[in-house]
């Protein structure tokens, strides 16, 4: 029970990573993105690939280290294109357009996954090192432990970004109201562009490393792992990045625990589906969220 | 008639001779394509109207097709299959909708995508659901593949059916209402809630029809395919690109999505196989479509029809976006209708005061927004309220609309408000304007007539769908009461505009003309003067003035512009900081050293408060 519970908390710290992309992404534009996970999921697969068949017109098989190096960086650059070609230009219209658009995001990755490297599982090699700790009688792969450090150094980043910076104050400004930001100097667009690179980073990261977790990476996993990250978003109240933790920890934990005990399949996803209903149903605007933010 | 009526039938008929004379295995291919085609629709009901988005429409199919194939392999006639889908599809559809009613539709659209993932890793991995080795024996009438396509268009023909009566009923404006602005939807006498989850039944039957056809094409199913969470983000795809809220564009982009790949045996220039090609075609369709061309097939047909119209010289030119002088004898007759809505008959009145507030109370959060205000409204009055920005003006609308929780007394026609909901204070014979203009933009300056008067047609949006009751009586009263609200304001040479397109001050007088169709006794007009040129506000003290004296409504103002107030109001009341600091006729009122202070600043007040 206590290891299913620290191996809950390993990959909901997976799902954390991706879940304060979506709550960053969330605070700056108001824009809930759907394709956060896949944009992730695309630049590890990139990564795989050219580990495996060598970086196209050179041939050099690069390392699994290089492999989240690749994701990081292959998904930065997608959601910047993202950003800057797909999100900005909805600004002016209804909310739901733009969360179509990122929804259209991660079928075109998806299919383009898909297309390029087959349907089936990718073996995913760890990037960073076979090694393996002991906690209590949890065993956990290094992937899992470095997700969770990930996750405590982005949460400390964060807390200093938005409350040591004048760049997370204009960010903290354009949430609140763009123009006025902008009538106060902040610069909107650097905000935006900043949100999603850093989103996209953590997608990448995230991926590369639940991937390793889980042993191999298919297409369209990550849009549903992106939904445990969405699910713990809401949970935690989308506007709310400490929310988006806990969320996202409770979620990892809670399909940890039901998974293991049941040995029917789906009762993980139908214990993630109540807890979303239940939190919302009591609390609509999630455990940390303010009041009117959705 | 117009080019663009005869061509869209010219259209159909052709394609439906061409897809006749395709071969068999062609014909089942096309009775998939109007499955989904119908499914899509479905799901149209909910984008398109409500404004929500469900990622779960996959699994609705599937729930449809599943049930269709159990309930058929245990021996009932095909047709009570068919019913049975349709139920359980709404049902599942209904439930699923039921987080709409807590949250808004963004956490609703992960809410379905939870749904639908549990739906696959749950339900679809159970033998008992996925009617594993049981099989639809298909009826002998529909044995050829021809015929099923046949039996598979008049289901379409159905859906389509569904559609026009929702878009022509009650239930159309109730799903605008909600999707367009849902805290302010109780105005027009529209309960969110039920209004959602009827959206959401309807989906999921439209959806449930979509999955028997299915399942009756397929005898059997044994994969899960169609039914995952790709296949619901491709259906928002071919929503999307159809153009939302049009179906013919979503049937062309479901034929295109899904048809057109089983057609063609490689795709030129990529040379590539078409199953692998379409799909992705179609999400990078999907991101094109909502970023640059949001109308989809549907819009390029609609610009098509406007082209051939022109084209044919039948189209009209740009109507000049200004109300239009009136015949006053012609509209003087006609005008009267207006003032026959039913009341409840209790509620004669036996008092001079129509609307009497009495220690109101709002508070927001500890703050008091309204503080003990009393104020009297006689009828046949017209009152003004005047104050700064934050003294409580709009607040005090908003108590009496029922649109926040208020306590203390306030009584229309003797009938006690505080406690009421919302949605029934219109019926009362309560109608206001708000100062943003509260009507929906994307919609023609007819339809905004229509919503304001949702609550006149007593037959529930379900029922009126189905045509149950006076439906179609009632549908002609309210149309016909638009078209003299509209004539009365000069208003009916704009009746196919969109209410966007229009100038600000006339958008103004649409919302005030819709108000004044649904036949109040009281109209709370908010900041109606803002933004308005000064003969152009001029004008609209004319205009509310005749309301007044020539349809006898009582009118509450709250109103900036201080000669306007002089001018047509009988009393004014000042507000500051929530409460009452001044009232009496309004030439004295805004004389008045403090009013003048709170109203226009200390340095007006210092040069002796001439405002006039």
């Amino acid at each position: 029970m206590l290891a299913r519970l620290i191996t809950g908390l390993t990959s909901g710290a997976g799902y954390a990573l991706v879940a304060v992309g979506v709550v960053l992404v969330f605070r700056s534009m108001r824009v809930l993105s759907l394709a956060q996970g896949e944009i992730g999921a695309f630049g590890f697969f990139v990564g795989l690939r050219w580990a495996d068949r060598g970086i196209p017109g050179v041939r050099w098989h690069i390392s699994p280290l290089l492999t989240l190096v690749v994701a990081v960086v292959v998904s930065m650059l997608v959601a910047l294109v993202v950003e800057r070609f797909v999100v900005r230009p909805l600004a002016s219209r209804p909310p739901i357009d733009a969360l179509i658009a990122t929804l259209g995001v991660a079928l075109f990755l998806a299919l383009l996954e898909k297309e390029m490297f087959g349907t089936a599982a990718q073996f995913a090699p760890s990037p960073v090192g076979a090694w393996k700790i002991e906690v209590f009688d949890a065993t956990l792969t290094a992937p899992r432990v470095v997700a969770f450090v990930v996750l405590v150094v982005v949460a400390v980043l964060t807390w200093a970004l938005f409350t040591r910076t004048r760049f997370g104050l204009g960010v903290l400004a354009t949430a609140g109201d763009p123009a006025v930001a902008r009538v106060l100097g902040v610069r909107v667009r650097r905000v935006y562009r900043f949100a999603w690179i850093v989103a996209g980073a953590l997608a990448g990261l995230a991926a590369a490393l639940l991937g390793a977790a889980f042993g191999g990476i298919a297409p369209f996993d990550m849009t549903r792992f992106g939904l445990r990250a969405l699910a713990g978003a809401v949970i935690g109240g989308l506007d709310s990045i400490p929310g988006a933790i806990v969320g996202s920890l409770a979620v990892g934990v809670l399909e940890s625990v039901v998974g293991g005990t049941f040995e029917e399949p789906g009762t993980a996803e139908l214990a993630v589906l109540v807890l979303v209903l239940g939190t919302l149903l009591v609390r609509p605007r999630g455990l940390l969220g303010t009041e009117g933010a959705t | 008639m117009k080019p663009s009526q005869i061509l869209a039938p010219v259209a159909v008929a052709v394609a439906l001779a061409w897809s006749l004379l395709l071969g068999d295995v062609k014909i089942s291919v096309l009775v998939g394509v109007v499955a989904i085609a119908i499914v899509a629709l479905g799901l149209d009901v909910l984008v398109a109207w409500v404004g929500e988005l469900s990622i779960a429409h996959a699994a609705f199919f599937g729930i449809a097709a599943f049930t269709t194939v159990n309930v058929g392999d245990r021996g009932a006639p095909w047709p009570l299959a068919i019913v049975a889908a349709v139920a359980a599809t709404a049902l599942a559809a209904t439930i699923a909708g039921l987080p709409s009613l807590r949250i808004r539709g963004l956490q609703v659209a992960i809410t379905t995508l939870a749904f639908q993932v549990f739906a696959e890793r749950y339900l679809f991995t159970r033998g008992d659901v996925t009617a594993a080795g049981r099989s639809l024996p298909r009826p002998a009438m529909l044995e050829g593949d021809v015929q099923l396509y046949l039996f598979a268009l008049v289901c379409l023909a159905l859906v389509l059916v569904l559609r026009h009566r929702i878009a022509v009923t009650k239930a159309a404006r109730s799903f605008v209402a909600v999707r367009e602005a849902e805290s302010r939807a109780p105005c027009f006498g529209v309960r969110p809630g039920p209004t959602k989850l009827l959206a959401y039944a309807l989906s999921g039957a439209i959806v449930g029809l979509g999955g028997a056809v299915f399942a009756m094409k397929a005898g059997s199913i044994s994969a899960k395919e169609p039914f995952l969470l790709i296949e619901s983000l491709q259906l928002v795809a071919i929503v999307v690109v159809g153009g939302r809220g049009s179906a013919a564009g979503i049937v062309t982009a479901a034929f295109l999505v899904k048809g057109v790949s089983q057609f063609v045996s490689s795709v030129p220039l990529v040379d590539a196989r078409p199953d692998r090609v379409f799909p992705i075609t179609s999400a990078a369709l999907l991101v094109a479509s909502i970023v640059a061309f949001p109308d989809g097939i549907g819009g390029i047909y609609r610009a098509a029809g406007r082209g051939a119209d022109r084209l044919l010289g039948k189209g009209g030119a740009r109507p000049d976006p200004r109300p239009q002088p009136v015949d006053p004898l012609g509209t003087a007759r006609r005008g009267s209708t207006l003032l026959t809505v039913p009341r409840p008959l209790r509620l004669r009145m036996p008092v001079p005061a129509l609307l009497r507030a009495r220690d109101v109370v709002v508070e927001f959060g500890g703050l008091a927004a309204l503080d003990r205000i009393s104020l009297e409204v006689r009828r046949g009055e017209i009152v003004g309220l005047i104050g700064a920005n934050g003294a409580g003006k709009s607040t005090f609308f908003n108590a009496v609309s029922g649109l926040v929780r208020a306590s203390g007394s306030i009584t229309f026609r003797e009938v006690e408000l505080v406690g009421r909901p919302a949605a029934e204070r219109s019926a009362l014979g309560i109608a206001r304007t708000f100062q943003d203009v509260g009507l929906a933009r994307s919609e023609t300056v007819s339809t905004n007539m229509l919503l304001a008067q949702t609550w006149l047609v007593p037959t529930p949006a379900a029922g009126a769908i189905l045509g149950f009751g006076r439906s179609a009586a009632d549908e002609r009263a309210v149309r016909h009461r638009a078209e003299i609200a509209l004539e009365l304001f000069g208003l009916q040479h704009l009746a196919d505009v969109r209410l966007g397109d229009l100038p600000y001050g006339t958008a103004r007088i649409v919302e005030i003309a819709s108000a004044v169709a649904s036949g109040p006794d009281l109209l709370l007009l908010d900041e109606a003067s803002a933004g308005l040129a000064p003969e152009e506000a001029h004008a609209l003290g004319d205009r509310l003035v005749a309301l007044r004296d020539e349809l006898g409504i009582t009118l509450v103002v709250v109103e900036h512009h201080v000669p306007l107030v002089r001018r047509i109001c009988d009393y004014a009341y000042c507000l500051e900081s929530g409460a009452v600091v001044a009232e009496g006729e309004p030439a004295v009122v805004t004389e008045q050293p403090r009013v003048v202070a709170s109203f226009l600043g200390r340095a007006h007040a210092a040069t002796g408060g001439r405002v006039a």
